[in-house]
């Protein structure tokens, strides 16, 4: 159940580089959240149930649901739906995207460690991979968000690989994905999206002098 | 002492957002000061005591407390005197957010642990932010915008280098990311996730050190912010990126990958040199250009860091002299700005007729901050320079000094332009009068940056030396 989890997330992330719709894009992100809840529900048998209360609160109720929520009020406030200027076609972020995969694999073979799970850490470097992608291929301040959102899922990820010794630092990285995301987000619908109705980061060059 | 220290500014942060009048938040701010100064005077005096667990009054972080607690009354008096002539409407955001910045860089200095570092560099993040945007203008918001994105970006790539220590130690028997615990065992750690670990968490705090790669946080963040924050922002802040990404240094100093941290460190000083030289050239914006200047400084600091052996001190000293020539500079734009109502270098002139104790500021700031004697500045890039040529860095040594050279030449020409050329803009119109007395903080700190190039006081010397105390000689 766990394998088939963690391969439904990469999948995910192959979507996610390929898709250029933006209601997508939210709804990729929400299956990441309840993909990641079953992932850490299922691996995270030791840690106490307040802990456990939080990751699921983080997992299910902040990832899948309330980012998703704000990411399809962004959407309906700017009225752009799909990715209109990308430095990279569909096909080549793909090529790009298998490429990441398998760089990934060999890079987790070359860190194999006896205390880590090569399988978080490779979906979590791949998850990195793919976060930064988005926001080197694509133009629209939206999809960086994205490429954002998707880099604290590898953060997550990390957290998996790594916290299973030590619950204080999953706790710790779950806090930056809600302070960051929040303050992120916030910014983005309450000041950006009203001052810059096209959204390119094309146009936030004017502090250049 | 930390615990009412926090409450305290809880306390007062709260009531300068809440009371929304300006002379009551003019009191709280004084009170503040009061606590901060106290604060700074106990830690004096508990040196290498340990409050709450994770934070530990030592050396290094006592030094950079006490240059903050300097600039953070420099800092609140320049942030009244900013609001003198503009809407209050701000205000009260402004010194809330300002006591939350102040409080989590102090808290940032002492703290003992990783996570509890990454914890207040993230809640710098935060307060930092709503300065920037205090203007609320397009360009503020885009600094903004940036300064959030990137340094999140930055905080979660630092986080990684954290989660890889943490995957070493605990294989090793380590349950807590203390620097003590880390630089026990550290020796005994697998190498790459330690090469990996620090890379990251020198990556992803060089947005608050304004080193290169993530180096356009701070410069956008200056040149936006108001210049009271950009001078905290360009010193206090960028001494918390240094401490953060040097007491992991340190803790993996007695690792195999000493030589190799300190090569990394050399190619990013080296690095950051070059765009801030290639930068200073083009720029026309007044902050900008200090902001610029920061990264010449945090390159050389770098670079001194890489070399070692007496490095090391002038690292050190280069840092806290930074931070009182470049707050007075920031300082000095506010109030040009005040008086000319322009950042931009082309446009100024004329500086030193209209205001001569801020020309005057302009002209000792440059000699301070090129490192030219009698600046404090000159005595550690000199032990910079002195530490390449015994090391036999000669290539980094003569390529620094080229890039120097070009920094030199833009920063003298622009300045000197601001300070004695003939206006574009404007003629002989009535500027806003200012006392000399507004401009009494920068005298103050370029003094003390003066008098370190002759003399530099035992405690301040036994200061730095305890801090690098644990580092190979």
């Amino acid at each position: 159940m766990l394998s088939f989890l963690t391969i439904l997330f990469a999948l995910t992330l192959i979507y996610l580089s390929i898709t250029e719709r933006f209601r997508s894009f939210s709804k990729l992100i929400a299956i990441q959240g309840f993909l990641l809840f079953g992932i850490a529900f299922l691996e995270l048998t030791e840690v106490n149930t307040a802990n456990l209360i939080f990751i699921v609160t983080e997992t299910v109720v902040f990832k899948a649901i309330v980012v998703p929520m704000i990411l399809y009020r962004i959407i309906n406030r700017i009225r752009i739906y799909k990715v209109h200027s990308k430095a990279l076609p569909g096909f080549y972020s793909l090529l790009f995207t298998i490429m990441g995969l398998f760089l990934s694999i060999i890079l987790a073979n070359t860190l194999m460690d006896k205390f880590i799970d090569t399988v978080y850490l490779t979906i979590a470097l791949f998850t990195l991979f793919t976060g930064l992608l988005i926001i080197v291929t694509h133009k629209l301040l939206f999809s960086h968000m994205i490429g954002f959102l998707v880099i604290e899922n590898a953060v997550f990820m990390f957290s998996l690989a790594a916290g299973k010794e030590m619950p204080m630092l999953i706790n710790i990285g779950i806090l930056l994905d809600i302070f960051a995301s929040v303050l992120i987000l916030g910014i983005f619908i309450n000041k950006i999206g009203s001052q810059h109705r096209d959204l390119m980061a094309d146009t936030l060059t004017s502090l250049k002098h | 002492m930390v615990l009412y220290y926090y409450i305290a500014a809880l306390i007062l942060s709260m009531a300068a957002l809440f009371i929304k009048k300006q002379s009551v938040t003019k009191i709280i701010m004084t009170v503040f000061l009061l606590v901060q100064l106290l604060f700074t005077l106990h830690i004096m005096q508990n040196s290498g005591k340990t409050e709450l667990t994770y934070f530990t009054f030592d050396a290094l972080g006592t030094i950079f407390l006490i240059v903050l607690t300097m600039i953070s009354i420099a800092v609140v008096y320049h942030g009244f005197r900013y609001f003198s002539d503009r809407s209050p409407e701000r205000f009260f955001y402004y010194h809330s957010a300002l006591i939350g910045l102040i409080a989590s860089i102090t808290g940032a200095y002492f703290a003992n642990d990783v996570t509890a570092v990454w914890v207040l560099v993230e809640a710098t993040t935060l307060t930092g932010s709503v300065l920037i945007y205090h203007k609320k203008t397009t360009t503020a918001l885009e600094a903004a915008w940036k300064y959030i994105f990137l340094c999140s970006t930055g905080i979660a790539i630092a986080y990684l280098g954290i989660l890889f220590l943490s995957m070493t130690m605990t294989g090793l028997g380590i349950q807590d990311l203390s620097f003590e615990s880390i630089s026990k065992v550290a020796a005994h750690a697998n190498p790459l996730y330690l090469k990996i670990a620090f890379l990251f968490v020198l990556v992803g705090y060089s947005t608050k050190m304004e080193l290169f790669p993530m180096h356009t946080v701070g410069i956008d963040a200056n040149t936006e912010a108001p210049s009271p924050i950009g001078g905290l922002i360009s010193t206090g802040l960028v001494n918390l990126g240094f401490i953060s990404i040097f007491r992991v240094y340190i803790s993996l100093s007695g690792t195999t990958i000493f030589d190799w941290m300190n090569h990394i460190f050399i190619i990013v000083g080296v690095f950051s040199l070059v765009v801030a030289a290639g930068y200073e050239l083009k720029v026309r914006y007044s902050a900008r250009m200090l902001a610029y200047s920061s990264l010449e400084n945090t390159g050389l600091v770098a670079i001194a860091i890489g070399v070692g052996g007496i490095g090391y001190y002038a690292a050190i000293l280069l840092l806290v002299l930074h931070t009182l020539v470049k707050s007075s500079l920031f300082f000095q734009t506010g109030q040009m700005y005040r008086i000319l109502n322009t950042h931009m270098v082309d446009e100024s002139g004329n500086y030193m007729k209209i205001y001569p104790a801020g020309g005057l500021v302009f002209l000792i700031g440059l000699i301070c901050i090129a490192a030219i004697p009698p600046s404090g500045l000159f005595v550690a890039e000199f032990l910079i320079f002195k530490s390449l040529v015994s090391s036999g860095h000669w290539f980094v040594l003569i390529l620094s000094l080229f890039l120097l050279a070009f920094i030199i030449f833009a920063m003298s020409t622009r300045i000197l332009k601001m300070v004695f050329s003939r206006p574009q803009r404007f003629g002989d119109e009535d500027f806003i009068k200012l006392h000399p007395v507004e401009t009494l903080s920068q005298f103050i700190f370029l003094s003390i940056v003066i008098f370190i190039c002759f003399y530099q006081p035992q405690f301040l010397v036994d200061l730095i030396n305890q801090s690098i105390a644990g580092l190979p000689k």
